[in-house]
């Protein structure tokens, strides 16, 4: 199981990328900051990046709104 | 339309096109003032300097850029608001800002460097298509 | 000389020589008195600079010296304040050209502060002053027309066939007082309509010429009814003509500073903003499908938060109707050019019906508030809508979020086709939209009511059409009087602060929240919750003292942000702008002083809002719709969501409850923690717990002037 936000869990499987939680979670938002158990993750490793069981996966989305 | 070209394999780097580059156009010794910056590599020396590609014109809101009639971009000094648009749109990084006149400056064509140049690595051609193949050493050598 | 100018009856002239604008200021503001005729220059003091730094402070300066405690929207002492800032009419770095306008708003009765793009605040200043502050009442329509380059001040005489509204005006004006291309883009207008006149929702329009589509264009100080003061005042347009404008006209102290500042950020968005927003190519519009995603996007009243229907108006719709590869900035070097315009759009009804003219927008609060909000899913009526608001000067937001709430009413039966002189006003009714709003530019019938905005509405259906009180009171979303933006909140408690606890009315110019709380989860705790609506209104008001526009601050961003300690902050962007801050004014400064410079601004509006008899607890309330769901068809919407909050909040089982009970229990629950979030953001802020700035706060912002002090202290 995976940790989104500290709030939702997501069903861990093995090679899950941080695209797969994205889509899961409908984030489509283009401004975000991940962190995977502290480690920050930029967006272009967002489809090659595989996270591990149990982590704590926090998708900061930026501040939207006009 | 006309341009420079560039051939590395003649460049030693000696520099001059720089230093009459700044000294032309802004009567300096200071090479940021050059529109052709020469930059060393494992290889040799790399040149840069603007295409005449023309993609600036589209970003300037006041006009102030236009292509002339040999197809060189050229800056109206009188109508542009000094904004940058066409510095940081240029593809290329080659539209430099003169922070003292408060507007942008660029490679014309105008052929001093060509002159100055002690290996003839430099000189002014004719061509139809705007590309980065001018720096290489691949268009008119 | 245009000899057409020369033709019109000069009321008052004012001869001056323009200050030269050092370091982004003159050091003088303009004076305007088109009651008495009065035109005088006022100096700018060393202590109105180190404290009130510019534009929204200066406009909330001067306004606090030119009125009085029982100052009303309509007496001739209320101001009009318009301003840029000391770094407005920058070029080389995005978003910094903006105006921002200050009056006593006949919605709230307290200041209203609302910004714009286009020319007008920049070229001000370029011709010698720092602000204009216009008071009193004319008898008849005028025109005050600032000269730079001649050194006159004039207030002329609208001749009785010179257009209102503003598109008609904008090219009347060109014609009478540009004598040149070069002198139309040398010029700016602010201007209303006659939607103005009759109602209480006015907008102002700022002027910019677009030298590609040689043609005007318009960005719009929207909320909280400026254009109706202003129409009040019997003023036709502020007219404003230039120097030309230079790279250098601020005199910045350090233009290399800033030049490798702007060169880094003009990169930043050539680089990123084609994989990010796109607000290059779709502007604010993006925001439409996100919205609907994350369930934010209003839809029907605020009832729900996505539509099926949003595809239809979503950003890639809007996209291919603005025209593509043009500099849509609202001042020179805005790259990120979300000003976009649908050009050649033949107008469909109206006064208007078969000119093709230029729509500037739609933009998101547009599509949002008139679309979604009204359960409008077509694009012309969008437009059609977009375009008379602006001309008749009308807020789209206040339109929008007002026909929302009408739509409703009529829905629940407090409305019918006799009571809005035959006009079916159920949600999606693009027409009937329509036609309430020529009514209300012509001040007849039901759009004459409409015009009055939510808070009066909700009275006049109580006294007339039976409406229950407090069935009205939930659903219209207006607070302090003005109404509310086009986002959802329910779900996210420092989002209704963000609203709530304004000090102009629910704008979410002041902080926008959600995401950092509803999604991200990073405000836990009250005093989360307080420090984000202390940093971020603060933040955000920054960008109002100084000329700037918030957008390039968060819409475009370098990845390696992600690295960043705090990513919502967006440091790198922050320090760009203590460099642009810093190179305009020549004061060092850090990123902290950002914010302590807004706080001595936000406070002072405060307690001006105290002053006029408002601004306590009491005026922080909130309606329940944007709260928790007033009605069973909400709750049953969402049910899932709601009842899994009652195992989790109040480890009750909801199987067992009616949907009555269950409403209860949520509105008990959330109206109470929107009571805690008050006593910690008030703590924060160092207000008392009735929403007093301490004597305390003042004396460390060092705004403790006597008569300051003296009006807290009634409520200490």
């Amino acid at each position: 199981m995976i940790l989104v936000n500290q709030k939702h869990q997501v069903a861990w499987h093995k090679g899950i990328t941080i695209r797969d939680v994205l889509k899961i979670m409908n984030y489509t938002y283009p401004h975000m900051a991940v962190r995977v158990n502290g480690t920050p993750v930029l967006d272009d490793q967002y489809d090659t990046y595989t996270i591990p069981d149990e982590a704590d996966v926090r998708v900061i989305h930026l501040i939207a709104g006009g | 339309m006309k341009v420079l070209t560039f051939n590395p394999e003649l460049c030693t780097g000696a520099r001059d096109c720089e230093a009459t580059c700044a000294q032309t156009w802004f009567k300096v010794t200071d090479v940021a003032k050059s529109s052709i910056r020469i930059t060393p590599t494992d290889q040799g020396f790399n040149a840069e300097f603007c295409i005449q590609c023309g993609k600036c014109l589209d970003v300037c809101p006041v006009d102030a850029l236009y292509q002339d009639k040999k197809g060189i971009v050229r800056v109206k000094k009188n109508l542009c608001v000094g904004c940058m648009s066409c510095v940081g749109f240029c593809p290329y990084g080659v539209m430099h800002f003169d922070t003292e006149e408060v507007v942008p400056f660029k490679c014309i064509a105008c052929g001093q460097c060509v002159e100055t140049c002690p290996n003839g690595a430099l000189k002014i051609i004719e061509t139809e298509e705007a590309s980065t193949d001018l720096w290489n050493g691949l268009v008119g050598w | 000389m245009n000899e057409a100018k020369a033709k019109l009856h000069v009321l008052s002239e004012f001869t001056y020589t323009p200050s030269t604008v050092e370091r982004g200021y003159t050091g003088q503001t303009l004076y305007v008195n088109v009651g008495d005729g009065t035109i005088k220059g006022k100096p700018v003091t060393e202590d109105m600079k180190e404290k009130f730094i510019g534009g929204r402070g200066f406009d909330l300066w001067l306004l606090w010296q030119g009125i009085n405690d029982s100052t009303k929207w309509n007496d001739p002492e209320n101001e009009i304040v318009i301003a840029s800032g000391p770094c407005g009419g920058t070029t080389q770095y995005p978003g910094s050209g903006k105006s921002i306008a200050v009056s006593i708003s006949p919605l709230t009765h307290v200041p209203i502060d609302s910004n714009a793009g286009g020319h007008y605040g920049p070229y001000l200043k370029f011709s010698g002053w720092d602000a204009i502050e216009v008071q009193g009442k004319a008898e008849k329509d005028v025109f005050v027309y600032v000269d730079g380059p001649a050194g006159i001040v004039q207030i002329i005489e609208a001749p009785e066939d010179s257009p209102t509204d503003t598109h008609m005006l904008g090219h009347w004006l060109n014609d009478h007082f540009a004598a040149s291309e070069k002198d139309k883009q040398q010029m700016s207008f602010v201007t209303a309509g006659i939607g103005s006149d009759h109602s209480y929702i006015g907008c102002l329009n700022f002027s910019l010429y677009d030298r590609k589509r040689h043609d005007l264009r318009y960005k719009q100080a929207g909320r909280g009814g400026i254009g109706t003061v202003f129409r009040d005042k019997k003023i036709k347009a502020l007219i404003v003509k230039s120097f030309p404008v230079k790279g250098d006209s601020n005199h910045p102290a350090d233009m290399e500073r800033i030049a490798a500042t702007g060169a880094d950020m003009q990169h930043e968005v050539a680089t990123f903003d084609p994989v990010q927003n796109r607000m290059r190519s779709r502007g604010t519009s993006y925001l439409v499908q996100i919205m609907n995603d994350y369930d934010l996007l209003p839809v029907h009243n605020y009832k729900f938060g996505a539509h099926p229907d949003t595809p239809k108006i979503n950003g890639d719709i809007w996209e291919a109707q603005y025209t593509q590869n043009m500099p849509d900035g609202c001042w020179y070097g805005c790259t990120v050019a979300c000003a976009h315009a649908v050009d050649a759009y033949e107008v469909r009804t109206g006064p208007y019906k078969g000119q093709r003219v230029i729509v500037d927008g739609p933009e998101y609060e547009t599509i949002a508030g008139c679309g979604s909000n009204c359960g409008i899913f077509e694009p012309w009526a969008l437009l059609e809508i977009n375009f008379y608001c602006d001309t008749y000067g009308i807020d789209t937001i206040s339109f929008g979020t007002g026909m929302a709430f009408v739509m409703e009413c009529y829905e629940a039966g407090i409305l019918d086709k006799e009571k809005t002189g035959g006009l079916d006003l159920h949600f999606g009714k693009a027409e009937e939209t329509l036609e309430v709003m020529h009514q209300l530019a012509r001040g007849e019938g039901f759009g004459k009511i409409f015009g009055m905005g939510i808070r009066q509405m909700k009275q006049y259906f109580v006294e007339h059409f039976d409406a229950d009180p407090q069935f009205v009171q939930d659903i219209g979303m207006e607070a302090k009087g003005l109404e509310y933006s086009e986002y959802l909140t329910k779900e996210s408690l420092a989002q209704q602060g963000g609203y709530g606890l304004t000090n102009k009315g629910p704008q979410h110019d002041e902080a926008w929240l959600i995401f950092m709380d509803q999604v991200n989860n990073q405000l836990p705790t009250f005093e989360d919750k307080a420090e984000a609506l202390h940093y971020f209104p603060m933040w955000r008001t920054w960008f109002g003292l100084c000329g700037f526009c918030k957008l390039p601050w968060n819409d475009v961003v370098d990845p390696k942000n992600s690295l960043s300690a705090e990513p919502a902050k967006i440091p790198h962007h922050v320090q760009n702008y203590v460099e642009i801050y810093s190179g305009v004014t020549g004061k060092e400064v850090t990123t902290d002083d950002l914010i302590d410079m807004s706080e001595r601004v936000y406070n002072l509006q405060r307690v001006m809002n105290i002053r006029l008899g408002y601004g306590l607890r009491d005026h922080d309330a909130i309606p329940y719709r944007s709260a928790g769901p007033v009605t069973e068809e909400e709750y049953l919407s969402r049910q899932e969501r709601y009842d899994d909050q009652i195992r989790e909040w109040f480890d009750k089982d909801p199987e067992t409850m009616t949907t009555q009970e269950k409403m209860a229990l949520h509105r008990e629950y959330r109206e109470g923690r929107y009571e805690k979030l008050i006593d910690a953001v008030y703590k924060r802020r160092g207000w008392s717990p009735n929403g007093v700035p301490t004597v305390e706060k003042l004396q460390q912002l060092g705004i403790d002037y006597p008569d300051v002090v003296a009006i807290v202290k009634k409520y200490l």
